[in-house]
């Protein structure tokens, strides 16, 4: 595969990109421990009178706990802590895909493109923070971590990585876990019983969406026999027309292939 | 494509007309797919949302009420001098006007504006395309822009029909306190680039500004319709990045502190 990028550009670009991601995690965390301590004092209030509900609202700068309580909604903590390590248990997949697509000699050896490469990289550990604030939130709320993967996806993976030839292949399911993940934490984002975890939940969906974006149009390349034209920066002018809108099928992203919110829960 | 200069229709193109076409069927037939399920959820907050406006006893009742508990909607209500709480003192000065958006819906009539706003935008960059003040237009960023325009038009549309389905007057333009200086720079433009990058900090505003509606919304339909316009956003974001020739993904969580607050609405 015609390799055509900038190297020495495209490692400042991820050095900026790391430098934005250390702010961007900066605030995931201080999101993540607003949650927690949301969460938790939800839980500490659970079975009180419903002023104490009004009182963890205001702690929490949020007024989604009094909407809970006056809709007769239970706070269900075990949802919670069910879809947080159902979305570590997609994150590990994915860790696991991307690692080992990197091992094929055309998405992270030598005849590999260059931007591919890199974008398997950086996804994979996009991926391994995203598994890292999952976990960590589901621990701090009393739950184990997730240390495995999806249940459902992983026979799915591991059944498609013998059959993989080329680029393409490794690209198709990627966008498969990617467009799962998305779907499953939109969904998610109206199931979790606090604001900072819907938060949390869309702020990783936008990022897993980006990534199948991206995906989308990479594929459209390789189906166009333009691998060429997978390049940082792209030459624009030669771009096929679809290209430009093909990363971005839906106007409103779908829910239908969602994980349930237990699919994943450590049992 | 009529709307480009000829030199532009010329342009290389690597894929056929009849590909593309039946790419943008296979497009639009997703679209239709997933739309009743956000129509629903837009359906079911107006009919949440119209209950609590037609039945607002008391402004306390209102954010208490089934759907009505909005820290986004009340602290822009505070910063925009709406009326006092019951209670409160303050009797010398004078009642500020009532806000024809207040609570969730004040999010939404948010939405709808910075929506308009995208929509204007990229109307205003085809403009400039077919006048020629943009230079070569690449066939890709043609597609690009005709086919987010499309998307944001399709968010207002359903953010407006939320609107009307609670009584409420329906946004058509992007009455917004950050319009004039976007329409400057989109008057100053004079390159594709130029344009990519408005449109790409207009689009990370709106992922932002929907991930803080996830949190700071109440009713649970604005919150899956927020959640589901969102990505969109975000993957609109992402090619405008890679035709920059920017890292597409560099964040590795959407963030906040970039979103528009209600007070920024000047639809009152």
């Amino acid at each position: 595969m015609q390799n055509k990028i900038d190297e020495g550009r495209f490692r400042e670009l991820l050095e900026e990109s790391d430098d934005l991601q250390s702010d961007a995690m900066k605030v995931a965390r201080t999101g993540l421990g607003d949650y927690v301590e949301a969460a938790r004092e939800a839980r500490v209030s659970a079975g009180r009178d419903g002023a104490r509900w009004g009182t963890v609202a205001a702690a929490a700068g949020v007024a989604g706990a009094a909407t809970l309580l006056a809709s007769g909604t239970a706070w269900a903590a075990g949802d919670d802590v069910s879809a947080l390590q159902t979305a570590a248990g997609l994150e590990n997949l994915a860790v696991f895909t991307y690692k080992t697509a990197l091992t094929l000699p055309f998405i992270g050896g030598s005849s590999a493109n260059g931007v591919v490469k890199a974008f398997a990289m950086k996804t994979m550990d996009q991926h391994a923070e995203h598994a890292m604030a999952f976990n960590a939130a589901a621990q701090r709320l009393g739950g184990q971590a997730q240390a495995g993967t999806d249940p459902k996806y992983t026979p799915v993976v591991k059944a498609a990585v013998p059959t993989i030839k080329g680029p393409g292949d490794v690209v198709g399911l990627a966008i498969t876990l990617e467009d799962v993940a998305a779907q499953t934490y939109v969904k998610d984002v109206s199931v979790v019983s606090t604001p900072e975890l819907r938060q949390l939940f869309a702020s990783v969906a936008g990022v897993e969406s980006q990534h199948r974006a991206i995906l989308l149009a990479v594929q459209a390349l390789l189906k166009a026999e333009a691998a060429n034209l997978i390049a940082l920066p792209p030459d624009a002018a030669k771009l096929p027309a679809a290209a430009g809108s093909v990363g971005f099928p839906d106007s409103f992203y779908p829910t239908s292939m969602a994980a349930p919110v237990d699919e994943g829960a450590v049992k | 494509m009529s709307i480009f200069s000829r030199r532009t229709e010329r342009a290389e193109m690597a894929i056929s007309e009849h590909e593309l076409s039946q790419m943008t069927r296979e497009l639009d037939e997703l679209h239709e797919s997933t739309f009743p399920q956000v129509r629903k959820a837009i359906d079911d907050m107006a009919v949440s949302l119209g209950r609590v406006v037609r039945h607002p006893s008391t402004r306390r009742g209102f954010f208490v009420g089934a759907a009505g508990a909005v820290t986004l909607g009340a602290v822009a209500a505070c910063s925009n001098g709406a009326s006092p709480a019951p209670g409160s003192s303050g009797s010398a000065a004078p009642a500020a006007p009532e806000e024809t958006y207040t609570g969730d819906l004040k999010v939404v009539a948010l939405a709808t504006a910075l929506e308009n706003l995208a929509v204007a935008a990229y109307g205003g960059a085809l403009k400039k395309a077919g006048a020629g003040q943009l230079g070569t237009v690449p066939p890709a960023v043609a597609t690009f822009v005709q086919t987010a325009m499309k998307q944001h038009a399709d968010h207002a549309q359903a953010w407006n029909a939320v609107l009307s389905k609670a009584g409420k007057p329906t946004v058509d333009t992007p009455a917004l306190t950050i319009t004039a200086d976007q329409v400057s720079m989109l008057n100053a433009a004079t390159s594709v680039p130029d344009v990519a990058k408005l449109a790409l900090n207009l689009e990370n505003v709106a992922a932002q500004t929907y991930t803080f509606a996830t949190a700071n919304v109440s009713d649970a339909g604005g919150i899956m319709t927020a959640a589901t316009i969102q990505p969109v956003e975000t993957m609109h974001a992402a090619i405008l990045n890679f035709i920059l020739g920017q890292y597409p993904v560099p964040d590795s969580f959407i963030g906040i502190t970039n979103s528009l607050k209600p007070d920024m609405l000047t639809a009152k």
